[in-house]
């Protein structure tokens, strides 16, 4: 009788490098944005992967991460001479990389969500989403502007942006 | 005869089978859920941790507590719905509960925190706090059991029950069982330092699928044993309600409760007396 356990052990003992997680992660955030360009078509399909399926398992890739690294990263949130230190170590800066993934295809899905419910044509939310993807918070705040500008318009000069 | 789920043959299984537990108790079968979700994240640092204790993946521990609490938390949900209403609407009962999932939240955090940091969470007299901590999770763990004695007597004296009276007595006895049995095999294992007797103190090349000693006495067969009367009892009684008068069913839920201490005092003297369990496998 073999014990699952030698076995496990054997398991862990085949290298799972932080390359091919990043390589998978990257793979994965990009199926998401994908998902939000093609979304006017498939608005449900495309917010159940963006907004939670995607950034489930981004988030689980992380919290995985930071359980089995945090404890022998050195550095820390405290200065930044810390925190650059604490991304010296390939794991945690994988984890920091997945954070960015998985928050800023979040993030895009909200805007997706958002432009939808507030009408705002998806042509003009495109250009925040490319910011959003490339440059997070960036996105955010060219969309937030977007968002501002239209409250700021009279309700009826909007027919005459869309005619 | 009652209406219970279990025995009711008309409605959907497999939908009503997996939201039953919600029905009955939503706290503790969302707990139970949470500790599922958690399980994703440990399988994942298991996969990418090299870091062993006692020659096995430091993730192997939190990942077996995180089956067998949810396990537990399904299993009260389940027997919650077996308690008088006016006991799951009592305030004592909202706020026992929410104690128990505390309990729980604290022994996951405890063993998922030494599993971060490599060390032992159990038997670690490494420090002061160390020991304060393990002395702390000892009582909690208590705590937390203790919610099976509860139910089993508030059922067993629960005569508004519709539940078969042979069931009922075995859903009664599995859970005290379970406490008391517990409580001494587990309070035993915490105060001798180890769970290993004799033998090499290491999980590698464990049984499995629990990954026990074969090398040498394991005294976590008893534990096992022991805080599994509550399913195994009941689904004795569960058999013996359906095939005997309620008259033998009873004695037979007795005879049964009785043999199964004798199976967890068996393992436990096996184990005291530094022999494998089911050595002849080995």
């Amino acid at each position: 009788m073999e014990s699952v356990y030698l076995d496990s052990v054997k398991i862990s003992e085949v290298v799972v490098q932080p390359d091919d997680i990043f390589q998978i992660c990257n793979v994965l955030a990009m199926a998401g944005w994908l998902a939000l360009l093609v979304s006017p078509f498939f608005p449900k399909l495309a917010d159940g992967v963006a907004a939670l399926a995607i950034p489930v398992l981004l988030a689980v890739a992380y919290a995985g991460l930071i359980l089995a690294f945090w404890s022998r990263a050195e550095g820390g949130f405290d200065t930044l001479p810390s925190v650059m230190q604490l991304f010296t170590q390939p794991e945690v800066a994988l984890a920091g990389w997945i954070h960015y993934l998985a928050f800023d295809l979040f993030v895009g899905a909200w805007e997706v969500r958002t432009a939808r419910a507030e009408r705002i044509p998806f042509l003009i939310v495109i250009p925040c989403l490319a910011l959003t993807f490339l440059f997070g918070p960036a996105g955010y705040l060219a969309f937030t502007a977007l968002r501002a500008a239209r409250a700021a318009i009279p309700a009826t000069s909007h027919a005459g942006v869309a005619q | 005869m009652t209406t219970d789920v279990l025995m009711d043959q008309s409605r959907s299984f497999n939908a009503s089978f997996a939201a039953e537990p919600f029905r009955r108790h939503p706290l503790f079968a969302g707990a139970a859920l949470c500790l599922v979700v958690l399980m994703a994240p440990t399988l994942f640092a298991m996969a990418l941790d090299q870091r062993t204790f006692l020659d096995i993946n430091v993730w192997i521990k939190p990942f077996k507590f995180q089956v067998a609490l949810s396990i537990y938390l399904v299993t009260l949900a389940w027997f919650a719905g077996w308690l008088p209403a006016r006991v799951t609407a009592s305030l004592w009962h909202r706020i026992f509960s929410m104690i128990i999932v505390l309990a729980i939240s604290a022994e996951m955090i405890w063993i998922l925190g030494a599993a971060a940091l490599g060390v032992a969470s159990h038997f670690n007299n490494s420090s002061p706090l160390a020991i304060a901590l393990y002395a702390t999770m000892g009582v909690l763990a208590v705590v937390l059991t203790s919610a099976a004695p509860v139910y089993g007597i508030v059922i067993l004296r629960d005569r508004t029950s519709r539940l078969d009276p042979v069931f009922r007595l075995s859903v009664g006895i599995g859970l005290i069982a379970t406490f008391v049995l517990t409580v001494a095999a587990a309070g035993y294992m915490s105060g001798s330092g180890s769970h290993f007797v004799g033998g090499v103190h290491s999980d590698a090349g464990g049984l499995a699928p629990m990954g026990w000693a074969r090398d040498g006495g394991d005294l976590r067969v008893a534990h096992f044993f022991a805080t599994h009367a509550m399913h195994f009892i009941p689904v004795f009684g569960f058999i013996a309600g359906r095939l005997l008068p309620a008259g033998q069913g009873r004695v037979a839920v007795f005879a049964f409760a009785g043999l199964f201490v004798g199976l967890v005092a068996y393992t436990f003297a096996e184990a005291l007396s530094g022999r494998a369990f089911l050595a002849m496998l080995s």
